[in-house]
């Protein structure tokens, strides 16, 4: 048994009065791997990453992440421990509309600890976006915003990266990009979750979680998975 | 880099700003208009006060006779009364006699003055300089109207009083009228009868002094009072008194309650009351612009208030994908506070700006006055601004940090 960077028990989240959006959802990540989670719309997915995300509790259950148990922070440690050690990447890519590439990257960085300007350009050079540093979102194309966002998520030296489904609005060149992007990450050693609707993203990870009705249905290494189909 | 967000975040959104801070400059505007036209107004009249030297005025009582035939009246005849000169030391036999430090007595009477070629009618107006007078203790008491007006401006001499001296201080109008200088000699003629020219008097005054005051002083001359009364042939009389009483929240009202009790033929009216009517505007004026003050912070408040909670509705994303990133509520917060700061800097200078060509207007138009501005009002306009734009801020900002990253950066 390796080491869990994320350890999920019994997790549930009940939506008032009586919609259960997740029921007894236990869940190992191995540190260093790539955890994909498939199902179909409703089956729970971005309600699991938002409890993982540290964005929304669970109503049962217990959820250790990094050896700390999130379910006993408050929000202030909470925003400290998302910081720490997690980075958000979402499939509708969300920057300031205001600040440039730069200035959106060096955000996370302000938000965490010191601001500095010419490690958040190497970051986004990294993304292959050192020519685009000064352009606002709106400038951008959906995929080099993508990778801002993949830039920023990062550039704190947070160990979980957290996608939901991240090249969900991107065509698939883009989406090339994005999931290249997301390897070499996973290569060196990040631990990657990610939510996809693309089966094809499914068969690039190394464990498939799959949900239906807000339970897991399959769990399993991919390469098994991939045998047994 | 927080002000690097937060500038960036006002030049994109300049509009909204805008108008946010249109609002605060209308609430900051009235109420440095009211701050302004108060403070000006009182110093004025504080000024007036203090140029007025005495705050109390003894006047002899008059009878007022109405005059006319049947129902058909044509006025009043009032008839012209007089203060005994020998009553005047009584003023310093009431209780409060420690508090008066001076009076001086005024005679006053039109004459005609020559000058060479040059003619005119001036008021001649007799009184003590500075006098010594003996009280009822037999201890000397030294008054006049240099005691009680010791800021006029004399270019000269003060006339010193003395056994029928002729000097005499003339107003800086008269001198200019009649080209007087100082050394100069003019002579004052007085006919209480114009119709008999044997009964003119008259007496040549030596100019000591030349006075200006800036009020009906300048359109004076000043002369000895037994110069005055032997003139006009009104010896022992006099018109009216001016008493200095020393006054820190001292009753000047009873001041006059015991002078008139002394002196029973005499009304004596304080300066208070002489104001009253200025004062009661000025108080009126005061309530209802505190009143429409109020009515637009409120509006202020209210314009703000509208601006921020547009903003972080508007923002709701950005705000989530912060918190997402990390930022605890206490950032969020002071972000939009800082924007909501600026507004409340900016709208408290323009108002404050508006608000001194408001004043300008209201001291023109109520006043007949020009209102000075006062930086004073600078600080106050600035404080209102930035407290109303914080205050209208708090609700909105509160929504802000209610803002949930999971439901607002959920994917569609």
């Amino acid at each position: 048994m390796g080491d869990a960077i994320v350890r999920a028990r019994g997790l549930s989240k009940l939506y008032e009065p009586d919609t259960w959006a997740l029921r007894d959802v236990t869940l190992e990540v191995e540190r260093g791997s790539w955890v994909t989670i498939m199902g179909p719309s409703g089956s729970g997915k971005t309600t699991l990453l938002n409890m993982i995300s540290c964005l929304d509790s669970p109503s049962e259950g217990d959820l250790r992440i990094n050896g700390t148990d999130v379910t006993e922070l408050d929000q202030k440690a909470l925003a400290c421990f998302r910081r720490e050690n997690l980075g958000l990447v979402f499939q509708q890519y969300h920057m300031v509309p205001y600040l440039t590439a730069l200035e959106n990257v060096m955000l996370a960085q302000y938000y965490h600890s010191v601001v500095d300007e010419r490690e958040a350009a190497e970051a986004l050079e990294r993304v292959g976006l050192g020519h685009r540093l000064t352009h606002t979102p709106s400038q951008l194309s959906g995929g080099e915003q993508q990778r801002v966002c993949i830039a920023r998520a990062l550039i704190n030296d947070q160990q979980i990266l957290l996608a939901d489904e991240p090249t969900g609005n991107l065509d698939v060149k883009n989406g090339e990009v994005v999931l290249d992007l997301i390897k070499d990450l996973h290569d060196d050693d990040h631990t990657i979750i990610l939510i996809t609707h693309n089966p094809e993203m499914s068969k690039m990870g190394d464990v498939l979680v799959e949900l239906l009705d807000g339970r897991v249905v399959s769990s399993g290494n991919v390469a098994g998975a991939m045998g047994g189909g | 880099m927080f002000l690097r967000i937060l500038s960036k975040s006002i030049s994109k959104r300049k509009g909204k700003i805008a108008i946010a801070v249109i609002a605060v400059m209308m609430g900051a505007s009235v109420t440095t208009a009211l701050l302004t036209v108060s403070l000006d107004v009182n110093e004025k009249m504080n000024y007036e006060f203090r140029k007025f030297g005495a705050n109390l005025l003894v006047l002899p009582q008059s009878d007022t006779i109405s005059v006319g035939i049947g129902q058909f009246g044509f006025g009043a005849v009032t008839e012209q009364k007089y203060i005994n000169q020998s009553d005047l030391y009584k003023i310093k036999t009431i209780y409060w006699a420690k508090n008066v430090l001076g009076y001086a007595p005024y005679l006053y009477q039109a004459v005609t003055l020559e000058n060479g070629n040059e003619t005119g009618v001036a008021i001649l107006t007799g009184t003590w300089f500075e006098k010594d007078t003996i009280l009822e203790d037999g201890t000397v008491f030294k008054t006049g109207a240099k005691k009680i007006n010791s800021w006029w401006e004399v270019q000269g001499d003060w006339v010193v009083d003395g056994n029928n001296s002729h000097d005499a201080m003339i107003g800086v109008n008269v001198a200019e009228r009649l080209g007087l200088r100082l050394g100069d000699v003019v002579k004052a003629g007085y006919n209480e009868r114009p119709e008999d020219a044997g009964n003119a008097t008259s007496v040549d005054l030596n100019v000591v002094g030349i006075v200006s005051t800036g009020g009906s002083e300048d359109d004076q001359v000043f002369a000895g009072l037994d110069v005055a009364q032997n003139l006009t042939g009104k010896t022992g009389k006099v018109h009216t008194v001016q008493v200095s009483a020393l006054c820190t929240k001292c009753p000047v009202d009873e001041f006059a309650a015991e002078i008139e009790e002394k002196i029973p033929y005499v009304d004596a009216k304080t300066v208070k009351q002489l104001a009253n009517a200025e004062m009661n505007l000025l108080s009126k004026i005061e309530n209802m612009m505190l009143l429409v003050s109020s009515v637009a912070l409120s509006a202020s408040a209210l314009g703000v208030a509208t601006t921020m909670t547009a903003s972080v509705v508007e923002r709701r994303k950005e705000i989530g994908l912060m918190k997402g990133m990390g930022a605890e509520n206490g950032r969020i917060a002071r972000l939009f506070l800082a924007e909501a700061g600026i507004m409340g800097i900016i709208g408290g200078i323009l108002g404050y700006a508006v608000g001194l060509v408001l004043a300008y207007f209201i001291g023109l138009s109520v006043f007949n006055s020009q209102v000075m501005p006062s930086l004073f009002v600078l600080p106050i306009a600035l404080g209102i601004g930035v407290g109303v734009a914080l205050l209208a801020s708090l609700l909105p900002v509160r929504r802000a940090t209610k803002v949930e990253p999971a439901v607002v950066l959920r994917g569609d």
